[in-house]
């Protein structure tokens, strides 16, 4: 067997690198080593089932993150629903048909946009935005339209998965809209060149040629979901913060990491509620491991396919 | 000749639309700047220069924004030496497994939900020294921006043209000299840009802060092995708070967040082209 020289690079950076790793794996580690109490108290029930009893006396605390998962992903839903169409549209503009000079500046906007402190989204959102969402769009649809279940909720606060939904999907439109437009400047212009002289009109031609781009866009909604799953404070002053689990866009709920900023102060308080803290932790790891390897995956593999 | 008369029509609503969606979604930008001036200027006019100053209870952020120039200081500190060695380790071995690997997990790292960060530095750091510190909030900051600083570097070094690689190659240096005494010069430019978004971001953040630093606003820091404040993290607690005068000191405060993002981000976007966050 060959040994391997290490040269000098090797032994400077090599350390860095196995020092990340670790601190990955280490992460990961202290979140399992931490949950393991509340799967060996409360089995499956700490991801399935709805209800938070804290209690001074330890042998009635239960908790379950139902609600917490599923507002989670109900927010991360409607923003995502939010971003996706908004984000193309500023592909499409900003690539085609926004005028030279003005180009650089909407790319600046959204990388603005992208880099904007998060508690600025926060209290925008909290003191501006769910105001006028209540009053604009929640209280006329729930008048109107209360029959239809998602809108059955009276808009008593605003607090809701609508209002976090739409904020999440305000922060995360200038993320989505990044990698959606770099693909769409990829497409080779010898196709938007073939797409014109077949006599296309430029809504025709613009249809055939996000086809091409259209894996970019499936990985661009799926980091920008990753990003909106992970959010916290900005989430946490807009969604109401109660234990809910409903179809109700109007009804206030929680996310995971709404959960723990709130919670995780006086869960040393319980005998309990800490390691059921650290599982809706595994589990915001675990979904957001999975979400961004599978994005990160469908972006390069793209990628790989156009370069040649 | 009707159907070209749909198909034109369906071409100038689409031309509509997209400019309507475009213009909602960059909109919300200049509201929330308009929103945090209107809103912030006054308070901090009438406070005048101790907003900046003073403490929380006499009506200042001052210990607040020396909390946040800490943090931003000592996690570069940790972070960037670390950054700077990964970036430069996944450019040198961009097909190797590990060095694959590494680029994922960077990646990962960029989109990884930032209050796990805090969760984990607290139980890391903060419970075993018994105290929130700024040193804990630190590290935890550092976490954060070590993918930004990295990735930066790593796209910033592929940029070289590979014919510098060859001749610095062919004057026989050793590969160590190559890359820091030519290839990283080469590539400062790239590298410190990545370096401020690092900042950027870090400056911003709130949610890795709730569990690590504790807030310091009724004093001055005077050690980072105990607790201080943070701009982002003073904004959260006092939006929270029922009370009307804190929610002032709040929007005064994301004035100057928003002044300090602004700071870091301009420079950026003056000299350079393309950014990604």
């Amino acid at each position: 067997m060959k040994i391997k020289r290490l040269d000098m690079f090797q032994i400077i950076t090599s350390p860095a690198v196995i020092f990340v790793f670790l601190l990955f794996i280490l992460m990961l580690s202290v979140y399992l080593y931490n949950a393991l109490p509340a799967f060996f108290r409360e089995g499956l029930d700490v991801y399935f089932k709805n209800t938070w009893q804290a209690s001074e006396i330890p042998s009635k605390e239960y908790y379950g993150l139902a609600a917490a998962i599923w507002g989670t992903l109900y927010s991360s839903i409607i923003g995502v629903l939010i971003a996706l169409p908004i984000s193309v549209a500023y592909s499409i503009f900003v690539v085609d048909y926004a005028p030279k000079k003005l180009k650089n500046v909407f790319i600046i906007i959204s990388d603005m946009m992208a880099g904007l402190p998060t508690i600025i989204y926060g209290i925008w959102g909290a003191f501006i935005l769910v105001p006028f969402l209540q009053k604009y769009i929640m209280i006329p649809l729930y008048k109107n339209l209360s029959f239809i279940p998602i809108f059955s909720y009276p808009p008593t606060t605003g607090y809701s998965y609508f209002s976090a939904g739409v904020l999440l999907g305000i922060m995360i439109t200038p993320f989505a809209s990044a990698i959606i437009r770099e693909a769409y400047q990829m497409v080779p212009f010898t196709y938007r060149e073939a797409a014109i002289s077949l006599g296309l009109t430029r809504y025709e031609a613009t249809k055939i040629l996000l086809g091409y781009i259209k894996p970019a866009i499936v990985s661009g909604m799926i980091l920008a979901f990753g990003r909106s799953v992970g959010e916290t404070v900005a989430v946490s002053l807009v969604i109401g913060n109660s234990f809910n689990l409903s179809v109700s866009l109007f009804a206030p709920g929680y996310t995971i990491s709404s959960l723990i900023a709130n919670q995780f102060g006086n869960a040393y308080i319980y005998r309990h509620m800490l390691p059921v803290l650290y599982a809706g932790g595994l589990a915001l790891f675990i979904i957001g491991l999975i979400v961004n390897l599978i994005g990160i995956y469908l972006l390069r593999r793209w990628q790989k396919n156009v370069r040649i | 000749m009707s159907g070209y008369k749909i198909r034109k029509g369906k071409d100038i609503v689409f031309i509509i639309v997209i400019t309507i969606l475009t213009f909602l979604g960059i909109l919300p930008l200049f509201h929330i700047i308009a929103t945090v001036f209107i809103n912030g200027i006054p308070i901090i006019a009438n406070k005048g220069i101790s907003f900046l100053t003073n403490t929380l209870s006499n009506g200042g952020i001052g210990p607040a924004i020396v909390g946040t120039f800490i943090l931003i200081f000592l996690s570069s500190l940790i972070g960037l030496p670390v950054a700077l060695l990964v970036g430069i380790y996944a450019y040198e071995y961009p097909e190797s497994k590990i060095g694959r690997a590494t680029k994922t997990l960077l990646q990962i790292m960029l989109e990884f939900p930032t209050i796990l960060v805090g969760v984990f530095v607290m139980s890391m750091i903060a419970i075993p020294m018994e105290t929130y510190s700024a040193i804990a909030g630190a590290f935890a900051l550092a976490i954060i921006l070590m993918p930004y600083v990295a990735v930066y570097t790593q796209e910033a070094m592929r940029e070289i043209l590979f014919t510098y690689r060859e001749a610095s190659f062919g004057l026989g240096l050793s590969r160590v000299k190559v890359i820091f005494r030519i290839l990283v010069p080469l590539s400062k430019r790239g590298i410190l840009t990545g370096v401020l978004i690092g900042l950027a971001k870090v400056a911003g953040e709130t949610a890795p802060l709730l569990f690590t630093v504790g807030g310091l606003y009724e004093s001055y820091p005077t050690s980072i092995m105990k607790p201080v404040g943070a701009i982002p993290l003073l904004i959260y607690t006092l939006v929270q708070s029922p009370s009307k005068a804190d929610h002032m000191m709040a929007w005064g405060a994301s004035l100057i967040l928003l002044l300090i993002f602004l700071l870091i981000f301009i420079p950026i976007r003056l000299k350079l082209k393309e950014v990604r966050l």
